[in-house]
Order: structure tokens, then sequence, then C-alpha cells
């Protein structure tokens, strides 16, 4: 077997994969380097030497005001919201046995975003925010409970009542578009795309706190959550519940994902393609929650990255970056599979 | 004289020798009910094969037996007691069940899948015991995986899977095994394969509970045949005593004889011209 047994004493037994291990290390040191590299390159980037200092606040003012006011709180939330999206895409493709299962094939995302256009169409000014496309979500994912008659209980016909709510939610910010002035129509349709500009410490808190509660939760849940990918009816026969797992794992996945929409908007492909990438790199079952949490982090981290460092000066929104990024990756992957044949 | 009404009145006698039973069973999906009160103890110790026609309620009760299935009306009884009154991973200790068309996981090694089984025995700090290496290490051996242990499992061939699928409910270490269909999709010498490891299971001191489709091949295998029909039980017993003609001609309106089958004696069901 490809790992170990820690044991402790006769009664505990913790098992060990070396491969996770591995990749999950690869990640956070790709991570780190990001990071690095994020508050040091460019012409706002605070000298190697003096980072650690600024850090802890002992810096020199500029890069202290750099470090608190600009690209700490947006690198940290670059990192939380994109491990956010990674977990909660794991537990929806693995509640769903559907790798299309994700935040934004659901509903979740585009109730966000007509959640938030509604908020600036009632309350003009300030458009949009984040608690607009809090309820947004919440009101989605109540239509989705709502239209499947069974609850969560139906992965199928979650999938399709979503794509409904989906369609619904888009026409709905379309109208707002239509209806609104110029600038509001940017200002919206710049936040649709998903983006880490000016993030403050509130909004790194908000997403920093959901992670640290909520991710636990789906760990614990990941032996049974492995077990449902061979069927509800032999899950059930194991012990595992379906029914109350498939429901937790939902509402952990809801959770991250509507706070991580509520700070940093609708990125694009982040909880569809990192659970992908991180499983298609272990070669293993399982939802992975810890796997596609760091993937979701790095593809993030690594996207905004390009995006403060681009050297043309368009103010690329981030979630087109992830797309490109994400996307072109798994295609990379995909392509190997089907050469391997396993897929 | 046989008798044909169903037995669905009175509630059996309760067996001393009967860890599993049931008693006022109604199942429903949704609003349609497929089972109405049916009561019935499985024999320990014994070999039980449910047979009759489609949609006649045989998997339905199976999924109730495994709690897969949440009875609308009256209960299935482990020890007595209603399944729903226990914790599921003692059910899942006791009663094992291998569904019609279980998922192989993606990427998944025949070692990994028949360590899967073992769920019910493991907890958050005891994830991976001695007790779990010897039950994967056995279940592998008497289902003949031993050799394809490192294997994927979507490598393998039909009648391989169904091995390692066999292997992952032995490795669950139960008194009782479920088994739904455990022969559909597998061409006969495969079947028969399956099924001679089930009589060795039964050998070795396991109840089992099977649902087949092929009559010769139930009364060849069962010590106790269930005949049902229309979610009823229409008789049961040992095969070579309630399999007659006349039952067959009620239960699946099909006319045939019954002669001994000419290797095991056990009855052979060969139907006439229409």
């Amino acid at each position: 077997m490809s790992g170990g047994i820690l044991r402790v004493g006769r009664r505990v037994s913790i098992r060990v994969h070396r491969a996770p291990l591995i990749v999950a290390a690869g990640l956070v040191v790709v991570i780190l380097v990001v990071a690095w590299l994020t508050l040091t390159l460019g012409e706002l980037g605070i000298a190697p030497a003096d980072l650690l200092p600024s850090i802890l606040g002992a810096g020199t003012h500029r890069d202290s005001l750099i470090f608190s006011a600009f690209r700490g709180p947006r690198l940290v939330v670059g990192i939380a919201v994109g491990a956010a999206y990674g977990i909660s895409g794991a537990l929806f493709q693995t509640v769903t046995r559907n790798p299309l299962g994700s935040p934004d094939v659901i509903g979740l995302t585009s109730g966000a975003a007509a959640g938030a256009a509604a908020f600036g169409l009632l309350v003009p000014g300030i458009l949009p925010t984040p608690v607009g496309a809090l309820l947004g979500a919440l009101a989605a994912m109540a239509l989705v409970w709502v239209g499947t008659g069974r609850g969560f209980t139906s992965p199928a016909r979650m999938l399709l009542v979503g794509i409904g709510v989906s369609a619904m939610a888009l026409a709905f910010v379309q109208f707002v578009i239509a209806r609104s002035s110029l600038q509001q129509a940017t200002v919206l349709a710049s936040w649709l795309n998903g983006s880490l500009a000016a993030r403050s410490w509130s909004d790194a808190a908000i997403i920093v706190v959901s992670v640290i509660v909520l991710a636990p939760v789906a760990l614990l849940l990941s032996p049974r959550l492995q077990l449902m990918e061979m069927g509800d009816e032999q899950a059930d026969a194991l012990g595992a519940r379906s029914g109350s797992t498939r429901l937790a794992a939902i509402l952990v996945a809801i959770g991250l994902a509507t706070a991580a929409v509520s700070v940093a908007g609708p990125i694009a492909f982040v909880a569809l393609t990192a659970p992908q990438i991180a499983r298609r790199i272990v070669r293993r079952p399982g939802p992975q929650v810890m796997l596609s949490g760091l993937m979701g982090a790095f593809l993030l981290a690594l996207a905004d990255l390009l995006v403060q460092q681009e050297p043309f000066d368009v103010q690329l929104p981030v979630g087109i970056v992830t797309a490109a990024i994400g996307g072109v990756y798994l295609g990379y992957l995909l392509v190997a599979d089907w050469r391997r044949g396993t897929v | 004289m046989m008798q044909h009404a169903p037995r669905t009145d009175s509630a059996p006698q309760a067996s001393a020798t009967s860890r599993l039973s049931a008693r006022g069973l109604r199942l429903a999906y949704d609003r349609r009910v497929v089972v109405d009160s049916l009561s019935i103890d499985i024999p320990d110790g014994g070999f039980t094969v449910i047979v009759g026609p489609n949609a006649c309620g045989k998997s339905t009760l199976l999924k109730a037996f495994a709690r897969t299935l949440t009875p609308a009306a009256g209960s299935v009884l482990l020890d007595g007691r209603p399944l729903e009154s226990y914790r599921s991973k003692a059910v899942a200790r006791t009663l094992a069940l291998l569904p019609q068309s279980p998922i192989a996981p993606e990427a998944i090694t025949v070692r990994d899948l028949v360590g899967r089984g073992r769920y019910p025995h493991q907890g958050l700090l005891r994830q991976w015991s001695p007790a779990d290496e010897r039950a994967v290490d056995d279940a592998l051996a008497a289902t003949g995986n031993t050799s394809l242990a490192e294997r994927h499992v979507a490598e393998l061939s039909g009648g391989q899977r169904q091995r390692v699928w066999m292997a992952m409910v032995l490795a669950q270490q139960t008194e009782l095994l479920l088994l739904d269909e455990p022969t559909t999709f597998l061409d006969i010498a495969h079947q028969y394969d399956v099924l001679e490891l089930c009589a060795r299971m039964h050998a070795e001191g396991r109840t089992l509970v099977a649902v087949l489709h092929d009559l010769n091949q139930a009364a060849r295998y069962a010590t106790n045949l269930v005949v049902m029909k229309d979610g009823a039980i229409v008789d049961q017993g040992e095969p070579g005593r309630i399999l007659s003609p006349e039952l067959l001609e009620h239960v699946f309106g099909l006319s045939c004889v019954i002669i001994p089958d000419p290797v095991t004696g056990t009855p052979l069901v060969v139907p006439r011209r229409p």
C-alpha cells in the first residue's frame, strides 16, 4: 500500500497516504512562492529583505502601508477564496457523482450575481454589495431546494433545477444591466467576472474564518463521502448514511461558496477545475478535500499575481485568468488521460 | 395440499433460530406500494434465495433488510429489535449488502476497494488496524483475488469485478450477507463461479439471502426458497418440497414439467411449448 499507518497504542491508527501528502507539500511550497512574488514584484513591491519586518509591522511606513492596505489583504483573500471554491467544488462533485457539479452549475454563483444586481437596482450607489450577493446565493439555493421536490436528496434533479435557476438569475442580471446607467453597468459587469482588487482585512477575516470553520467539517465528512462514490445503496449498507452525509456536505459546500462569492464575486472555474486537477495529479479515488482546497488556493493566487503584474495594463478581471489557466491545464490532463485510455 | 393464497395475514412464529426477520412490512417508493403486510423469518445459517416475476418486490425486500429503504409501516427485526433502533455502523457489522449495480470509483485499486468494506469497523482515530489488514487479505484470498490486489478495478473484466465486489462484502466480516442478483450481466461460467463462491461462504457458516432470476440455479443452491408474487410471499421452504408445476403456473404463468437435475438431483424446471 502506498503509505503508512501512524499507530499510537492499540486503539489509535491514523492512515497516511504518501501521494496526497507529497502533492500537498508541493502545493504549499508553490503557494508560498506565489505569495512571495505577489508581495515583492512590481513598482509597489516590497524589497525581499524588508518583507518580514513589513509583515510584522516593523517596516518603513511605505512598506507597511503597501502590505496592510493593498497587497496583504488581497493575497490572503485570494488564497482563502481559492481554497473555499476548491473545497466547495470537491464536495459538490462527490455528492452529485458528476464532475460538472460545482457552485457555478448548481446556480449558487449566478444567484449571488442576481442578488448583487438586485441590490444595485434597489439601493443605487452602493452597488454591488457582498450582502446582496449573500442573499442572492441563499435565495438561489432555497429555489433549488424547493424546485427538486425532494430537497437535496436527488443529485440529478439538483443539477437540472440548478441549471434552470442559474439561467433565470443570469436573465435577471442582464435585465438589470440593460436598465442601469453605463457607469453602474460597467461596475456590475466587472464584479460579475470576480475580482480581488481593493479587498480589506475585514473581507479577509470573513473568508478566512469561513474556511477555518468549514474545511475541518469537510475533512471529517471525507470517509463517508468516499463511500458514496460507490452509490447511495452501498454507502448505506456500509453504515455511512448517504442522506445525512449528502445534506451535511451540501450545506458545507454552500457555506464556503457563499462566503467566497460574497467576498470576491463569482470567480469562474476554480470550483470546477481545482478538484479535477487535484484528482488527476494524485490518481486516487475519494473527494480529496485538502488537495482541492490547496489547488484552488494556488490557482487563484497565481491568477491574481498574473493580473497584477501583466505588462499591458488592461485591468483583466482575475476570473478570466483562472478560466484560462484552469481550463487549459485541465484540458491538458484530460488529453493525457485519453492517451492512456483511462477516461 | 399446497396453499397458494398469499401468506400475509398472521405473523409467523418467532423462531429462536432467526436473527433477521420482518413483521407487517409495507414498502413503498413515494406513494407506490410495492410490498404490503409481509412477514418472514430468515433461517440462521441457511442460504435463502428469493425468486419471483419481475417487479414482484424481491429486490425491494432485500433493500429493506439492508436498511437502504425505510419501511412505510411494520419493521425489519435484527435479533428481535427494529433495525432503525441500531446505530448504522452496528447494523453494517452484522449484515452486508451487495447491490445490483455498485459503482466502482475512478482510479481505485482492488485492494483499496475491498478495504472500503472495513468502514463499519473503523473510527476517526482507528482508521486502519491490523485486523483491517487481515480481513482484506483474507477476503482477497477467499475470492481468488490476491494476484489482482494492486490492479485498477477499471481494468478488470465483468466476472473479475464481481469477485472483487464479493471480496469487499466479505471484508465487512458480517454473519449475514445480502446479495441482489449477483449473477446478472455475467456469462454462464462466471454465474456459476459466483454461485459456488456463495455456496462456500454458506458452508463456512454465514447466513445468505440472495435474489436470483434463474429458477434452476435457485433450486440448486438454496436451502430455503422464497417465492414471491405481487409483493407477497406465495410459498417458502426447501426447493425440492415446494417447487411444483402448479406453483410455477400460479406465480409465473408458465406451464412446465419438473425433473430431477441429472447432476445434483435438485428440481430442474423445463418449460412446455406454448
